[in-house]
């Protein structure tokens, strides 16, 4: 069902990555002196490609048969199997839409850089513009080309705006990523010579008994676990917290909210479509390190003194419930983990928000001793940090309640033990946002300056007032994200079910 | 099978070059000049702009040789007739037929080849001409010239001895041009350890050369054949098969051919020049030396090994030896390895990226493995990747050294302290530094990633599968050293932060590249393509 019609000839999923890439061009062309200008240049067309987004999403027809709409095929380098594919799907769409939310009130919370400005602006819209083009891509190749676009600008965003140990952030974060992506790289020449055809095109490495069962489970795993450092999979997921507390504002947003999106997206569309076998046979480990990482994420946040690191820690815990909706490989699971990708992308970008910039641009400092009572100076920051911590906790009625029950769900009916264990995380993630939010906003006003704190400015409340709207409204009305979801993932949980009773015999 | 006269066409860039030298060198000589400091200048430029409108020239010609862009059309009676039978003329000694005096291929891979190198002779003129030049330009330009001359015959050579040759004209051509700033502290030495170095390496290729020979002239005689030339690569390749390719004369003799020839494209253990010589150098000679030196030597190699060697092929695994892949399998182990651990300590930003190239000799040897599968489609992607490797690489280290030159000029260092708010300074240099950098590091979509990615293609499929493992984690840590480079030019405070503008010409030279490996980047097939029809020809 669509609710608009666009026209075909339009190659609408180029134009959405390419109306990142054309500011990115125009602002580095401007005179860095010409600061106004640039940030309306920049959000500007951020929020071109939102609207842009939001007319593709409204025009996606999830009943149709056809999974993938909006393709567009252009060869690139054909004699190796390499080309220019793009296309949608409803576990690609949710994705885009919050890339183009977070990506738009991150240009908003921009607003205070003031330190060279037009390199910053650049950087931000070419890393969105790379974490689109992953989101459209179907050819393995492309897809990985546009997912190191979007990893390196973080090296120079966190290492010049950042703050706290910013340069050593900056190095670990990227030298994971990397070292990920080698991974990546492996498993993507081992899928290249593997299987009987010599194509990059995921749509026909997708089809069953490409691939024997031996290379599925050999090669399963580097591109499984390179996609999950992304993801911030335990064991490999201490370059999260530090390079989110190193990072600046808006660039904390987009990489909690957005690209540790990117790692999970790609276990799935890339590691488990592809080799549903071998993926059947790593699930009890996978789900084994995603009980870790939800349980001790939670646990570790729940001790933090600095308010970033806690919402770090916190990031950790709910990616780790997203692998598990993974790791259930059913269409229920499926389902909860790509709609956490979505609650857990705008609620994070809120905290953040909120975190870096509402709070520490203004009082200086991030430790929850030294802050207190700012409910009274800024009650609409409280406000909607209490709203994303209810999200958090899957509160019934927010984004995450929808999506953390499909996950446990899911979870449930593969191995119920580590539905049960996972739990713990709950009460623990309620724990350390009350703590947080009595610490910060409540109790006593320790530094009575904190009065004369400046006001908030109007870019701040629009944004604050987008990604609440955006909770509530998929927490009263998730099924505009769950019916294509559900549709587009029940194709790869029937592969991976077909594959299970495959291995059984 | 003897020297026609219609055959001259066939080597006319060869030709040209050596006028061209002979003439940068004479005209330097026969005009008089002053002494005073401008008089110098105007020499310097005056044979540098010879050099280069030469180079440039004789490029052009190549390349319209070669037919990689078109095929001129027959003289229809136009105004343009006189033109268009001069390029058919020029094209009927493009790529194919047999070797001349069965020692000289002119087919696409030498094309390609000397289109590489040319090239890379007219930016490093260029670069030259930017940086400042003391004494003797003359010879600084001649000698440049006839390095390149040297490494254009090494790619097509298919003889020992004109191998043998060509790659001492190209090295000693290269000795002098190092140790060119007799004044300085470093030059000197560079100069003489690259000396030092190179002739006893040219010492043991030339061992290995008669020890191959002594085995094919008396398999020849005990075959009761007829005479031949024992040092063809053919007729190496035609006795070395079945029983006779375990004879100890042939591999020790083609290990040491592979060992002399180990220190021209510095693989580890035959590495320990490159980086003082790197250091040393003159910085454009640097970047000539790192590039088209490196590249012949891949080149020559390569054809040696492939027509010299195809009954000692072997298979690239580390557990067992069995013929040259095994050989080279080890040396890109520890030569990626060696390469990338050791650039990682270093504060001296030629010294570190000598090390990079070290490294980066070690995934170009992935490329050859492939050889070891018997598949023409294989071999085919295998060479190519070879290629394109050697292009983007050529390319993008002579941007990089040139980045480093025009700073030495200008700042006078070439440590990475020295980089420090470079943006400040100088924005479009930072970021052409930066893009650079980014594609020696591997980094989509500049034509580095797909170089890497096209050699762990055929490392793979060679079945080295360890091999390649190791060299991707490898990249990795290369990623660290490669990010200090933009840590300096980007982050770290600048301590001075006063302007300095590029020299026009170097200018030209340093966006010319850095455009390249972007475009080569978006398109690979625009190169991709001629490659393959070089590399089908060559697997052959």
């Amino acid at each position: 069902m669509n609710l608009i019609d666009l026209p075909a000839s339009v190659p609408w999923l180029s134009l959405i990555w390419l109306s990142l890439v054309i500011p990115t061009v125009i602002i580095a062309l401007m005179k860095p002196e010409q600061k106004e200008e640039i940030r309306i240049v920049g959000a500007a067309f951020s929020f071109i490609s939102l609207a842009l987004t939001l007319l593709v999403y409204l025009a996606y027809d999830y009943r149709s048969p056809e999974k993938f709409q909006f393709l567009e095929e252009i060869p690139w380098l054909p004699e190796l199997g390499i080309n220019y594919i793009l296309g949608v799907d409803g576990i690609s769409l949710p994705m885009l839409l919050l890339n183009g939310i977070v990506i738009f009130t991150g240009a908003l919370i921009s607003w205070n850089i003031e330190d060279r400005a037009r390199e910053y602006w650049a950087l931000l819209l070419l890393l969105a513009a790379g974490v689109y083009g992953v989101f459209v891509s179907l050819d393995l190749f492309l897809l990985f080309i546009f997912y190191e676009l979007a990893v390196l600008p973080m090296y120079l965003l966190i290492g010049i705006w950042g703050s706290t140990r910013k340069e050593y952030g900056a190095m670990k974060l990227t030298l994971y990523l990397m070292g990920g992506s080698a991974f990546i790289i492996l498993g993507m020449v081992a899928v290249y010579f593997s299987g009987t055809l010599r194509t990059f095109d995921m749509r026909l490495l997708a089809q069953s008994a490409l691939f024997t069962r031996d290379v599925q489970i050999i090669f399963f795993v580097p591109l499984f676990l390179g996609f999950a450092v992304l993801a911030g999979m335990f064991p490999f997921h201490t370059w999260s917290p530090t390079g989110h507390v190193a990072a600046p504002t808006a660039v904390s947003m987009l990489h909690a909210g957005v690209l540790m999106k990117l790692g999970a997206y790609g276990c799935l569309r890339v590691a488990m479509w592809i080799f549903p076998e071998g993926a059947n046979y790593w699930l009890l480990p996978i789900a084994i390190a995603t009980l870790i990482n939800a349980v001790y994420g939670a646990t570790i946040a729940m001790t933090q003194r600095d308010f970033k690191f806690m919402i770090g820690y916190s990031s950790v815990s709910h990616m780790g419930l997203t692998l598990m909706g993974l790791a259930a490989a059913n269409t229920i699971g499926l389902t909860g983990a790509v709609l956490q990708m979505f609650a857990h992308g705008v609620m994070t970008a809120l905290f953040f928000a909120v975190v870096g910039r509402m709070v520490y641009d203004r009082t200086h400092t991030r430790q929850f001793p030294e802050l207190g009572g700012l409910f009274a100076v800024m009650p609409f920051a409280a406000i909607v940090f209490i709203i994303a911590g209810l999200s958090s906790m899957g509160m019934p009625g927010l984004a995450g309640f929808w999506a953390e029950f499909n996950i446990f769900m899911g979870m449930w009916q593969r191995f119920p033990l580590i539905a049960v264990l996972a739990g713990i995380s709950i009460p623990i993630t309620a724990g350390y946002i009350l703590i947080a939010v009595y610490r910060v906003f409540f109790g006593e006003m320790k530094n009575p300056e904190f009065r004369h704190l400046p006001g908030l400015t109007v870019q701040e409340y629009v944004a604050g007032v987008i990604l609440v709207a955006v909770l509530i409204i998929s927490g009263i009305y998730p099924a505009y994200l769950t019916e294509p979801i559900e549709a587009s993932v029940q194709p790869i949980a029937e592969a991976l079910a077909r594959a299970g009773t495959l291995g059984m015999r | 099978m003897s020297f026609q006269i219609t055959d001259i066409p066939r080597i006319l860039p060869e030709l040209m070059l050596l006028l061209l030298g002979l003439l940068v060198l004479g005209s330097d000589v026969l005009t008089r000049w002053g002494r005073g400091p401008e008089a110098q200048l105007e020499r310097a430029r005056e044979a540098g702009q010879l050099t280069a409108v030469g180079l440039g020239l004789v490029f052009i010609v190549g390349l319209v040789q070669s037919r990689f862009l078109f095929t001129v059309p027959d003289p229809s009676g136009g105004p343009l007739d006189v033109l268009l039978t001069l390029g058919r003329n020029l094209q009927a000694g493009g790529p194919g037929g047999s070797p001349l005096l069965s020692a000289f291929a002119t087919d696409e891979f030498t094309m390609v080849a000397r289109l590489t190198f040319i090239g890379a002779a007219f930016l490093t003129s260029l670069l030259a001409m930017g940086y400042r030049l003391t004494a003797n330009p003359g010879e600084f330009y001649g000698l440049l010239i006839f390095s390149t001359l040297g490494m254009s015959i090494m790619a097509a050579a298919t003889e020992f001895i004109l191998a043998y040759l060509a790659l001492e004209l190209s090295s000693i051509s290269l000795y002098v041009l190092a140790g060119y700033f007799r004044e300085s502290e470093r030059s000197p030495e560079a100069g003489l350890k690259y000396f030092l170095f190179g002739s006893l390496s040219s010492a043991i290729f030339l061992y290995g050369i008669s020890l191959v020979y002594g085995f094919v002239a008396s398999e020849n005689q005990k075959a009761g054949g007829a005479p031949i030339v024992a040092t063809l690569f053919s007729e190496v390749g035609r006795f070395a098969t079945g029983d006779a390719a375990s004879s100890p004369l042939l591999i020790l003799g083609m290990l040491f051919i592979i060992a002399g020839l180990g220190y021209k494209i510095s693989v580890v253990p035959f590495h320990t020049w490159a980086p003082d010589v790197y250091q040393g150098a003159p910085p454009p000679v640097t970047a000539f030396l790192s590039t088209a030196s490196k590249a012949a030597g891949f080149l020559l190699l390569y054809r040696l090994l492939t027509t010299a060697f195809p009954g000692v092929v072997g298979t690239p695994r580390l557990e067992e030896f069995n013929g040259w892949t095994s050989v080279l399998a080890i040396l890109a182990l520890v030569t990626v390895i060696v390469g990338n651990l050791a650039a990682l300590p270093q504060t001296n930003a030629r010294r570190l990226l000598a090390y990079s190239s070290i490294g980066h000799a070690g995934f170009l040897l992935l490329a050859v493995l492939i050889w070891s599968s018997t598949s023409p489609v294989d071999r085919t992607f295998g060479t190519a990747a070879l290629m394109y490797y050697l292009i983007v690489y050529t390319l993008t280290n002579l941007g990089s050294f040139g980045v480093l030159a025009v700073l030495t000029n200008a700042l006078g260092s070439d440590d990475l302290n020295a980089m420090q708010g470079l943006w400040r300074r100088n924005m479009l240099l930072t970021l052409m530094m930066t893009i650079l950098i980014l594609s020696l590091a591997g980094i989509p979509p500049l034509a580095g990633f797909w170089a890497k990615f096209f050699v762990f293609m055929a490392g793979y499929q060679a079945g080295a599968v360890p091999l390649v493992t190791i060299a991707i984690i490898m990249t990795v840590v290369s990623l660290y050293y490669y990010l200090r480079f933009l840590k300096a030019m980007w982050i770290l405070p600048a301590p001075e932060t006063t302007p300095f503008k590029t020299p026009p010409v170097a200018n030209a030279a340093i966006i010319v590249s850095t455009a390249l490996v972007v475009l080569l980047g978006l398109l690979p097939n625009l190169i991709w393509g001629t490659i393959s029809s070089a590399a089908s020809v060559a697997a052959r």
